[in-house]
């Protein structure tokens, strides 16, 4: 793979490109794979991966391509790449943007030097340390333990380096009630190594395969009219998703945004931050695929839209004062209420949770759910909700426990009243 | 042609194959290099790229009863030590356990398929631009125009003991999303083509533009759908959907491995009514999953799933093949060369029945006709059914009303799906556009398609 020396000299001996960024990533990661608590197949990965934007930009105009440098490329072969990037680059013409500058270049030297080998077999352990009971296993599992040292460089003096880490575990839980075997799907990811929470997760997807082999469904169960209804982890996610991405200043130059600022979203007085990193988030990053340093921004304040974010180039369109970059995680702040008491459904796993953010459809098949009858969780299954999140936006409220997936930080449960059951 | 880099490391593969070959039972190496331009034309935005260009490749190799695998971006100057030490596992939790070391026949042989059109990338943006440009004139709501045009070149080769197979092969998407605005109410609708020709893959694109307008809009006015059971007609993309989600994924046959699919007690049962028969397989079809020889270095099949109603027999890579006794079927597939192998669909479809579609429709006393895939997600332990339509139109009394539902969730439970089915059509269409991921990740490029058919299901 070419040096980024001499990828750099290529870019500048073209006379013809007006600008560039170079991304540049290297990975190594180590990968368990197992059947119940057999390992079947183990694997290194060792790569980088490298990108380079190409600009012909005049005052009036930005055209811009990308290409990207293999192991096959030499100076040679890069140098007509280049040239061929710059010919599509005339021929995809924008609004002129202006690339990031140079103001504080991060050098994040912190590389760990963990031994990865090591640190999957501790995870493999913390997943297996649940595996505890007689009618319930863990089938499948998948174990991917990474480090990454990012690179950004462009024609302005932007120079970052950072290095990250993430643990991945994907876990497949059965449980037999006998007559018949159930399962559920996890998937999670983190960016520290936390083998108490790892176990913890498992423990609970265990348990909530369970509850599926338990299950009943609406036929079994009248549910009362005005129920409500709690949604976590990737449902949760899915609905803080579509909100920041409406406050992206892609979706207002799209003119597809539903929110703009000052607009009230929400009844309940909550908070959505946008952060560049969270503990525990394995989706932080500390700059963006521009090169711009993020810092975070409060969308929403009190449930009123205060701000929006996205990269530069959005931005300079839309003639925002100070560009935020893309920003990858969220935070939601609120007062938690008291749902407990009540009767109430938590949707615990949909097959696929749905959003569509067009027209604000959500919901989904829902795998399991567990009931609260007042006295007692009854788990079912086999049932559907569906709603409009701009419609089921405006009265949610927020639990007082917390929660936090790989992009979210915040209440564990969203709250809902009205949503169609069937 | 095959891809000048990943041809020129056939020699350095054979020669790492032989000295790895001192240290391994087997040993197997995958390279592999996509170009795939892209080319972009909005009403807004605009780019011209040369992106996802994997290129590297995977060595895998069996000791001791277990598999490792080294990915990396080039094998030339790579020693076999350096490949030892990276899959060494020092320290691990497992317990005991051995897998089977797999066999292969000697096979030697290179693959060809390439595009016929030779577009130029302005004669690309002229026929993209032309199309975006017109839909504007026709629709004063219309605020997005996005349309895609995609080709990738796929070239790979495979090396082992017994083996050294090469191919190339392209295949071209094309994709026009529309957007309408009314007020605060958003609406999109898209198609999507795919093609191994560029020429005919942008010809489709632009015939059916008017009527991804023509829904757009009429989606402004769609309700949704009073939740409950109907009879309903799904056009070939959700028949597609249905087979792919609700049965295809039940079937890999690494999930049989696993115990993690309900269809290994149904091989030689009915699942569905006598009138489905269901295939898979990358020489099924040309479409978008149709290479020559899959990541394991097993040449193309078109596997019958389901015959008649009756189940025959699942996918399945190499190594799942080995473990249940069977015969691969060429459907072990990785996301890219930095990915391991599993058992994935090719090109999934629903054979053809005798019913004309009109008949179908003129046989609904009330339902909807169920149109395009927007998603779906499998179950194939317990065979839960989530498919989505994009809209849904009413029938009533064997005529279309003109009311539009959507977006349309199909739930419920598989087999009564299946069994529930009573008319397939006559003719048969594969969309090859799609793309499958399993679980929540290792995302393939895949196609589905069927006949229309006509069935009972939950509807919310």
């Amino acid at each position: 793979m070419m040096k980024r020396s001499e990828i750099l000299a290529c870019l500048k001996a073209n006379k013809n490109i007006s600008a560039y960024e170079l991304n540049i990533l290297d990975k190594d990661s180590r990968e368990l794979f197992y059947v119940l608590d057999h390992l079947e197949i183990n694997r290194a990965v060792k790569v980088k991966t490298v990108s380079v934007k190409v600009y012909v930009s005049d005052q009036r105009s930005t055209g811009v391509s990308t290409l990207v440098v293999t192991a096959a490329d030499d100076q040679k072969s890069l140098a007509s790449k280049l040239s061929k990037a710059v010919t599509r680059a005339k021929a995809a013409k924008n609004p002129y943007y202006p690339l990031a500058e140079k103001k504080e270049n991060l050098k994040d030297t912190g590389a760990d030097k963990k031994d990865l080998n090591k640190v999957a077999s501790r995870v493999a352990k913390a997943v297996f340390k649940a595996d505890v009971y007689k009618n319930g296993w863990i089938n499948s599992t998948e174990i991917f333990v990474s480090r990454f040292k990012e690179e950004f460089i462009n024609s302005n003096g932007v120079d970052h380096v950072s290095n990250s880490f993430k643990i991945e575990v994907e876990c497949i839980p059965t449980w037999s009630n006998k007559k018949e075997e159930f399962e559920l799907y996890k998937f999670f990811e983190s960016n520290k190594e936390d083998y108490k929470k790892i176990t913890e997760e498992i423990d609970e997807i265990l348990n909530l395969a369970k509850a599926r082999s338990a299950a009943k469904t609406l036929k079994d169960v009248k549910l009362p009219e005005d129920l409500k209804v709690l949604v976590k982890n990737d449902m949760l996610e899915n609905i803080v998703r579509c909100f920041a991405s409406d406050l992206n200043y892609r979706s207002a130059f799209m003119h597809d945004n539903h929110y703009s600022k000052g607009d009230k979203v929400s009844e309940t007085l909550f908070d959505l931050t946008m952060r560049p990193s969270i503990a525990g988030c394995g989706a932080s990053r500390r700059f963006d695929s521009h090169g711009t340093l993020l810092s975070p921004v409060k969308l929403i304040s009190k449930g009123v839209v205060k701000n929006t974010y996205g990269d530069i180039q959005f931005g300079y369109y839309n003639k925002e004062e100070k560009i935020s970059g893309n920003l990858p995680v969220a935070q939601i702040k609120a007062e938690g209420v008291e749902y407990k008491k009540k009767p109430h459904l938590i949707i615990e796993n949909f097959s696929s949770p749905q959003l569509e953010s067009d027209s604000g459809y959500w919901g989904g098949e829902v795998r399991l759910a567990r009931y609260f009858d007042g006295k007692k969780y009854i788990p079912l299954t086999g049932f559907s909700i569906a709603g409009n999140i701009y419609e089921d936006i405006r009265n949610v409220k927020f639990s007082k426990e917390e929660g936090q997936t790989s992009r979210y930080k915040g209440p564990k449960y969203m709250i809902f009243e009205g949503i169609k059951i069937s | 042609m095959l891809d000048k880099f990943v041809k020129s490391r056939i020699p350095d593969a054979k020669k790492l194959v032989e000295d790895l070959g001192k240290s391994f039972d087997y040993v197997s190496i995958l390279g592999t290099c996509v170009n795939t331009k892209r080319i972009s034309v909005s009403t807004r935005i605009n780019s011209l790229d040369e992106v996802d260009n994997e290129c590297g490749f995977v060595i895998k190799v069996y000791r001791d009863g277990r598999y490792s695998e080294y990915s990396c971006n080039d094998i030339r100057g790579l020693k076999a030590a350096s490949i030892r030490n990276a899959v060494k596992l020092d320290e691990v939790y497992s317990k005991d356990f051995k897998v089977k070391m797999l066999e292969e026949q000697p096979h030697v042989e290179d693959f060809l398929r390439e595009d016929p059109s030779k577009l130029s990338n302005k004669q690309i943006i002229d026929r993209l631009s032309a199309v975006k440009d017109e839909l504007h004139k026709k629709e004063s709501r219309l605020i997005n125009v996005n349309t895609a045009y995609v080709k990738r070149q796929t070239s790979k080769i495979f090396v082992s003991k017994k083996k050294c197979l090469s191919q190339k092969y392209d295949w071209i998407n094309v994709m026009l999303m529309t957007v309408v605005r009314d007020g605060d109410n958003i609406k999109s609708n898209y198609s999507a083509q795919g093609e191994a020709d560029s020429g005919m893959a942008l010809d489709k694109f632009a015939e059916e533009a008017d009527d991804v307008l023509n829904i757009a809009v009429k989606m402004l006015d769609a309700r949704p759908v009073v939740p409950g059971k109907y009879t309903i007609i799904t056009d070939p993309s959700i028949s597609g959907l249905i087979a792919h989600e609700a049965f295809g994924h039940g079937v890999e046959m690494d999930m049989f491995v696993k115990n993690r699919a309900k269809a290994v007690d149904y091989v030689g049962k009915y699942v569905a009514s006598p009138l489905v028969d269901m295939y898979d397989g990358a020489a099924s079809c040309l479409s978008a999953a149709s290479y020559f020889f899959d990541d394991d270095g097993v040449e193309a099949h078109n596997t019958q799933i389901i015959k008649k109603g009756i189940l025959q027999t699942g996918i399945s890579d190499s190594l799942s093949a080995m473990e249940l006794g069977s015969e691969p079927t060429g459907n072990g597939r990785r996301q890219d060369y930095q990915r391991k192998v599993y058992t994935r669909m090719t090109n999934t479809w629903f054979g053809p029945g005798k019913d004309k579609y009109e008949d179908m429709i003129k046989s609904v006393k009330h339902g909807y006709l169920l149109c395009q895939t927007n998603n779906g997600m499998e179950d194939p332990k317990n065979w839960q059914i989530q498919c989505t339509a994009s809209y849904g139109l009413e029938i009533k009394d064997g005529e279309f009303t003109g009311e539009m539902i959507a977006p349309v969730v199909i739930s419920g439970y598989v087999i009564d799906l299946l069994n529930s089915i009573s008319m397939v059509s006559d003719e048969v269409t594969v969309h090859g556009s799609g793309m499958c991921g399993k679980g929540h990740k290792e995302w393939v490029y895949v196609s589905d398609g069927g006949p229309y058919l006509k069935a009972e299901a939950k509807l919310g």
